[in-house]
């Protein structure tokens, strides 16, 4: 099952938004793969399966950090059209190890892509933003402002449409049957322990003990359960 | 603790609305110089009320190059906002934005990106991975990290508008590196917490410990190469579940 028209049209307003929430206006968040997966979900009906593809997107965002004018994948549209290709793609149920690992890699390949469009985003916002000084007016100032968000806006949705329409091709094309699930499942889950330890190194050598201790009370919760 | 004093409060809160587009039109130029002169609008339309040549010769001074970090911003649109209300001289409010334009990036990208956010969405996480709804895990990130960002948004607005020129003095006792300290400290545990429920599904295998353990020393040892390890190794995965399905 791939989104409906009318879902494919929400999941395009909101991975706009997701993209205005990621610099433009905002920053509430909302664009963090783990939370935009879900919202991608959500729009078909099911936010804890997209939260599945978040949750691997985000494992590996997480290291990425959008300081100055520094070039970076962007996360958020792509994750909520993985999320929503993901999820409708799981009713009824089918080969989920391989559906996800095939989502999170399109996503991964966007959010690359997504950063690039971000960068050229911001070359066009000089021809608003970076004109003369000279004569601004609060209404000027509006409009220069404006456009790059209404651009950033559109480049969103476009970027969401990308993604929605590549994915739900692809899960169409690849034949899944005899797929290895549970070994292409574990190269997943460990690319996500991977990413979530990777964290580690943003809050320096010092915190090393507490990382462990962390891993020790996770070990023992997973042992109980 | 000193009155605020200059801009209203009707002004002071379209400020702080506007303070959420900052970064609208980032750009290599200005960076964020446009965004703060959007926001700086009802402030200068306040004290310059009559004086249209001035206004655009203010909004003409303020679009040009700033940065600073999108949540710290609000800390030098009110300290600006203060310095013209006051008619401080033009030159030296432009040293002042250069002053600050660094310390207030360096403080808050510490803080917020590398500290914050990282501890925030791995609480999120932890929260799924040790079986939590989604929405819970989605709402304690959102929670908790925002209530930092509108914090500082609001304070800095407002501690902008009432310190002016002292505002220096006003960021260096707000223990922001105590902050971030603690949340690294937290951040480290959730991470380790994290990874480990991740590695071991309900009935998992001793091996499957053992590789998860394997991934987690892996991906410190990475750091932000992790990731295009990690694609790799999922196509990898791809290709050899694609030839295996056709043999």
């Amino acid at each position: 099952m791939i989104p409906t028209a009318a879902q494919i049209a929400v999941l395009a307003l909101v991975g706009g938004l997701v993209a205005l929430d990621g610099t433009s206006v905002g920053q509430f968040m909302v664009s963090r793969p783990f939370v935009a997966a879900a919202l991608g979900g959500l729009v078909v009906g099911r936010p804890g399966l997209g939260m599945a593809v978040g949750i691997v997107l985000e494992a590996l965002h997480l290291a990425v950090l959008p300081v100055g004018a520094a070039k970076y994948p962007e996360g958020g549209p792509p994750a909520v059209a993985a999320g929503a290709v993901f999820a409708a793609s799981q009713s009824p149920p089918v080969a989920a190890g391989a559906t996800l690992l095939v989502a999170v890699l399109v996503a991964l390949a966007l959010e690359w892509f997504g950063g690039h469009t971000v960068e050229w985003m911001r070359q066009f916002n000089v021809r608003f933003a970076g004109a003369p000084p000279e004569g601004l007016t609060p209404g000027e100032v509006a409009r220069r402002h404006g456009i790059p968000i209404a651009v950033d806006f559109l480049r969103g949705a476009a970027l969401t449409l990308a993604g929605v329409v590549i994915l739900g091709v692809l899960l169409r094309a690849i034949d899944f049957s005899g797929f290895p699930e549970i070994a292409v499942g574990t190269v997943v889950r460990l690319s996500v322990v991977a990413g979530l330890a990777s964290a580690l190194r943003l809050f320096g050598r010092a915190h090393y003990p507490l990382f462990f201790a962390g891993a020790a009370a996770g070990a023992v919760v997973a042992w109980l359960r | 603790m000193a009155e605020v004093t200059g801009p209203g409060a009707g002004v002071r809160r379209r400020m702080l609305l506007r303070s959420f587009a900052v970064q609208g039109s980032w750009n290599y130029q200005t960076l964020i110089g446009t965004g703060l002169a959007f926001v700086l609008v009802p402030a200068l339309r306040d004290v310059y009320r009559g004086d249209a040549d001035g206004l655009r010769a203010a909004l003409g001074r303020h679009a040009e190059l700033f940065n600073s970090h999108p949540y710290l911003a609000a800390v030098a649109a009110g300290a600006i906002a203060r310095l013209e209300a006051d008619r401080v001289p033009a030159e030296t409010v432009a040293r002042f934005k250069a002053a600050v334009r660094g310390s207030l990036g360096t403080l808050g990208d510490r803080l917020v990106w590398l500290m914050w956010r990282p501890m925030s969405v791995l609480l999120g996480v932890s929260l799924v991975l040790a079986g939590a709804a989604w929405w819970i895990g989605a709402l304690a990130f959102l929670g908790v990290f925002n209530a930092l960002h509108l914090w500082m948004r609001a304070w800095g607005l407002k501690a902008g508008l009432r310190d002016g020129l002292q505002i220096g003095g006003t960021l260096r006792g707000v223990p922001f590196q105590r902050l971030g300290d603690r949340a690294a400290q937290i951040g480290a545990l959730l991470a380790g917490f994290a990874a480990a429920l991740a590695a071991a599904p309900r009935g998992s295998h001793a091996w499957e410990w053992g590789a998860g353990l394997v991934a987690g020393v892996l991906g410190i040892a990475l750091g932000r190469r992790v990731r295009a390890v990690a694609a790799g190794a999922m196509v990898l995965a791809l290709l050899a579940g694609l030839v295996l399905a056709r043999t």
